[in-house]
């Protein structure tokens, strides 16, 4: 037994138990559909072992949406347990698992992989590219993500949730303040994430700057493939300084060095500082894709062409630059001297002038257009005003001696939901409405979805507005609860009903996409919202090539150019297609990754070492492979070209 | 795919090969910072040597010496190699590829013997946030070159059997500039780490 | 490109060898901390951008600016980092 006390959780609750039982049942539930629909073979064929970028896309995109679901409970639980004084429905060890598990899941397991499935489906559609540059690599990309997703999801029921905070600080984190795995958990499951992003990065620059379609300079280039770039040069360079971080943390916590201890030479604030150096070009990386879906957005329904596109790009250069010059503005508090806390003020403040000059293009592109108020335009035209609040007590906490006074408060917990929340999830959403016929080939019904954005805009400003005050009157960040007499009972309680106008603003979106799976016509048209850029020139549903012939581009908007013009992008015959062939050596290195990660977090090193063998054979077998994919030839192209011109 | 531009040397010759070259150019950005970090936490952790040794205590440069030698040597070598394949001489790839790794073996066992060395004069990963990071930065390096090795056993095999097409020209050229970068990584070791600890 | 003697590699080789030695002086000389640091530092960066052109054959083809941009950008970061780390952790701790 002394073997199985390792998978104990440490501090069960009943909704624990009750999650065990669930997790068990659904996974049973999924195997006893596969089985008996028998649909395993097209499991393998068409998802598990797939390199086709919209494929990938579209699996990121279920994840992401999974994850929302995971972390919105979170969410509703801390604003339940907070809405009153002196709550009991969750104690300060569970409270601390929820606001934990809450932060990275949500930044880490639901933003990352939505703004990569939307610049997977999207970014080779609108350079004219067949895929991107390293489908494979693409393809272990996604799994590692998701293997570490899981890996990460299942530490409430085996072994214990992380309860260190979404920053994980030392000696917190250490083993002598956090004893249970899990920490462990977070280390290894972000370190296999964050492996996946990372090999995503170098695709996905490689793609943009490799395999446009002739005629797209980088200045002709769609602003969502800009953005993309922007956000892959920082993930290229941000996360292996998380990767070292939690090698150090894992190395502290497991094999007893003093990188971040409290003796023998261990400095903790060196965690804090490596953390915050990725950390905070990782927001980043998030906003940057957001603000390029802003800007298709904003000019397909505007009706015009994106204000100041020189601008735009220069500002997200500019951008994910200076994202590496600020971090510090995340501990002003920690001690260091006036000196080098101003220097990071002024940073800081700097990077506001870029974002700046992006609201006002956006605002300049809306001024003399013709505005269509569909519900992606609804998220953009919202965002603005919404984010804008948030961006200016970026602006107050930027200021390194006033930000002693609002540090680790609430107003800081409002502050970043008012950027992450309007600037990310708003585009996401939006971005998904968008892209959704071209992905699905039907449409998300309007209605729902504009009640659906309602609910969310206005709830979000009543969940997360009081916030502000109660930070400025002294309420603390990851306080799980407060007395009377401090008087934060009230906003908190104001917070928590717009926490349920939140959740059934998300329930509506589910809803929407229940009902448009049902009800919605398949009939309709491959460029429904009469937009500009080249993945509209696409059949739906997109055939596996993409294009059958490259388009030939040669202006910022060549689709909408085209159609004016009437003039078409595919001159030429058609040739054969080279695609590359499926593979389920990504699907089964990962495998073993999770099995790896898995032992590693409970120090079994037997199967740390067989999976370790594992990975190199997988590794291996790749160099030794000859596989040259294989051709789409040009009778099946006429055939599939034919059959989706019908509809 | 296929078009092969034939003024260019054999490992640039497809499109694919151009693509996978600079996608791993990109990659060493990423291991620059790598690596930077490494740096930045050994500044940081450098005299934080608790109740156990500092650098100028424990590091001779004889080995460290020696070790700088042959990884510069197996640079200049893997150079000989790359510069026999775009002449096409398959026998002579081969001979300076196994050279190289053979070099690199040189190094590692130097190495390993260092670690050893270091943890019988109380220098262990444990003993402070010092040794920690030292054996660390060390070992990450280590690490790559071991790998490097496998990986370059791997491509000698591949030449033999198949001989110098264009894919394989591509891996081995990919590899050569993995194998420079880590010469790259040491020098900086090398400087900042021994010859700045024992001034 | 075709010549049949690597002359650019053997210079490249010998140079660093030399850069090598230079870099050796700071342990046999008595220099000041900063007359040491330069040493190592030029020294260390030369040998680096030899190996990068040299070697490593960076400006060679049509993606030399992307190669170069990309080598620049990571170096920049990185000194930030070092340097950025040093001034938070250290110098410039109260």
């Amino acid at each position: 037994m002394n073997f199985f006390d390792r998978f104990a959780i440490p501090h069960p609750n009943i909704a624990i138990y009750a999650s065990m039982v669930a997790i068990g049942m659904t996974v049973i539930a999924i195997i006893a559909g596969l089985t008996y629909f028998k649909k395993w073979g097209y499991l393998w064929r068409e998802w598990l072992t797939t390199v086709d970028h919209k494929r990938i896309g579209i699996m990121y995109l279920l994840s992401a949406l999974l994850m929302l679901f995971r972390g919105g409970v979170d969410a509703i639980m801390m604003r339940a347990q907070t809405a009153v004084p002196d709550n009991t429905l969750l104690d300060a060890q569970h409270y601390n698992e929820v606001f934990t598990t809450h932060g990275i899941v949500m930044i880490i397991f639901m933003a990352m992989p939505f703004i990569y499935a939307l610049m997977n489906f999207v970014v080779p559609l609108q350079i004219g590219a067949r895929d991107v540059a390293f489908p494979r690599l693409n393809a272990l990309s996604f799994w590692l993500f998701f293997m570490g997703a899981m890996l990460f999801n299942i530490s409430f029921v085996i072994g214990g949730s992380p309860d260190a905070g979404w920053t994980s600080y030392f000696p917190l984190a250490g083993n002598k303040l956090s004893e249970s795995v899990g920490t462990n958990y977070y280390m290894i499951a972000l370190q296999i994430a964050g492996l996946g992003t990372l090999l995503s990065g170098i695709n996905f620059i490689t793609t943009i700057l490799k395999m446009r379609a002739p005629g797209i300079t980088l200045m002709k280039m769609p602003i969502f493939t800009w953005s993309a770039l922007t956000a892959n040069a920082i993930v290229v360079f941000a996360f292996p300084v998380l990767t070292v971080a939690l090698l150090m943390g894992t190395m502290d916590r497991l094999f007893g060095t003093n990188f971040f201890t409290t003796t023998n030479g261990g400095m903790d604030m060196l965690w804090a500082n490596l953390f915050w150096v990725w950390g905070h070009p990782e927001v980043y990386i998030l906003i940057l894709p957001a603000f390029g879906v802003y800007s298709e957005i904003i000019s397909t329904f505007a009706r015009r062409n994106l204000y100041g596109y020189k601008s735009m790009v220069v500002s997200m250069v500019i951008i994910s630059f200076l994202s590496f010059l600020v971090w510090t503005h995340h501990f002003f508090t920690m001690g260091q001297g006036a000196l080098t806390n101003s220097i990071f003020s002024i940073t800081t403040m700097a990077i506001g002038i870029p974002t700046g000059i992006k609201i006002f293009n956006w605002l300049l592109t809306l001024w003399k257009g013709k505005i269509d108020f569909t519900v992606p335009m609804l998220y953009s035209v919202g965002f603005i005003p919404i984010f804008t609040i948030g961006g200016v007590t970026g602006v107050m906490l930027g200021m390194s001696a006033a930000d002693y006074q609002y540090h680790n408060t609430m107003f800081l917990v409002a502050h970043f939901h008012y950027t992450i929340i309007p600037g990310v999830v708003f585009a996401m959403i939006a971005g998904l409405t968008y892209w959704w016929p071209k992905m699905f080939g039907f449409m998300l019904n309007e209605r729902i979805g504009k009640w659906a954005f309602w609910f969310i805009a206005i709830s979000f400003n009543v969940t997360f507005f009081p916030m502000f005050f109660a930070g400025l009157n002294g309420q603390a960040r990851r306080m799980y609860t407060y007395s009377t007499s401090t008087g934060f009972g009230p906003l908190n309680l104001l917070s928590f009903i717009g926490a349920i106008g939140l959740a059934v603003g998300f329930g509506l979106l589910v809803y929407n996409i229940y009902y448009s799976f049902r009800y919605a016509s398949r009939n309709i048209s491959s460029d429904p919202w009469d937009a500009r850029s080249l993945e509209w020139a696409t059949h739906n549903p997109v055939p596996a090539y993409n294009f059958a012939i490259i388009p030939e581009a040669d202006s910022i908007e060549a689709f909408w150019d085209a159609k004016q013009k009437g003039s078409s992008l595919f001159k030429g015959e058609y040739k054969k297609i080279h695609m590359p062939n499926n593979s389920g050596v990504p699907f089964i290195m990962s495998c073993l990754i999770f099995t790896w990660g898995f032992s590693f977090v409970f120090s079994m090193w037997i199967p740390v070492v067989i999976t370790t063998l594992g990975v190199f054979v997988c590794m291996a077998h790749r160099s030794f492979e000859i596989d040259h994919g294989h051709y789409i030839s040009v009778e099946e192209i006429e055939e599939t070209e034919n059959e989706l011109r019908g509809a | 795919m296929m078009k092969i531009d034939n003024s260019l040397p054999l490992e640039y010759k497809t499109e694919q090969n151009q693509i996978n070259i600079l996608g791993f150019w990109i990659f060493l950005g990423a291991e620059i910072m790598l690596f930077g970090t490494l740096f930045a936490s050994y500044f940081t952790l450098v005299n934080r040597t608790g109740n156990g040794p500092t650098g100028a205590e424990i590091f001779e440069i004889t080995p460290v010496l020696i070790e700088t030698i042959v990884l510069l040597t197996s640079s200049f070598i893997i150079g000989l190699g790359i510069h026999a394949m775009r002449l096409g001489k398959k026998t002579a790839v081969m001979i300076f590829f196994a050279i190289t790794l053979l070099l690199g073996l040189v190094f590692l066992s130097f190495e390993i013997s260092e670690f050893v060395h270091y943890v019988h004069i109380g220098a262990g990963l444990q003993t402070s946030a010092f040794t920690a990071i030292l054996l660390t930065t060390l070992g990450i390096h280590g690490a790559h070159v071991t790998l490097g090795f496998f990986w370059g056993l791997f491509i000698i095999l591949q030449i033999k059997k198949r001989g110098l097409t264009p894919e394989i020209a591509n891996k081995s050229f990919i590899f050569s500039l993995y194998w420079h970068f880590l010469d790259v990584v040491w020098i900086f070791i090398f400087s900042f780490v021994y010859l700045k600890g024992m001034m | 490109m075709k010549e049949l003697f690597p002359l650019k590699q053997v210079k490249g080789f010998a140079f660093s060898l030399i850069l090598t030695g230079m870099a050796l002086v700071v342990l046999y000389f008595k220099l000041s901390f900063t007359a040491g640091m330069t040493i190592l530092l030029i020294t260390a960066f030369i040998q680096a951008g030899l190996q990068l052109v040299v070697f490593m054959h960076a400006g060679e083809t049509k993606d030399k600016g992307a190669i170069y941009t990309n080598i620049y950008y990571a170096l920049a970061i990185a000194l930030v980092t070092v340097f950025g780390t040093l001034l938070c952790m250290i110098w410039g701790y109260a």
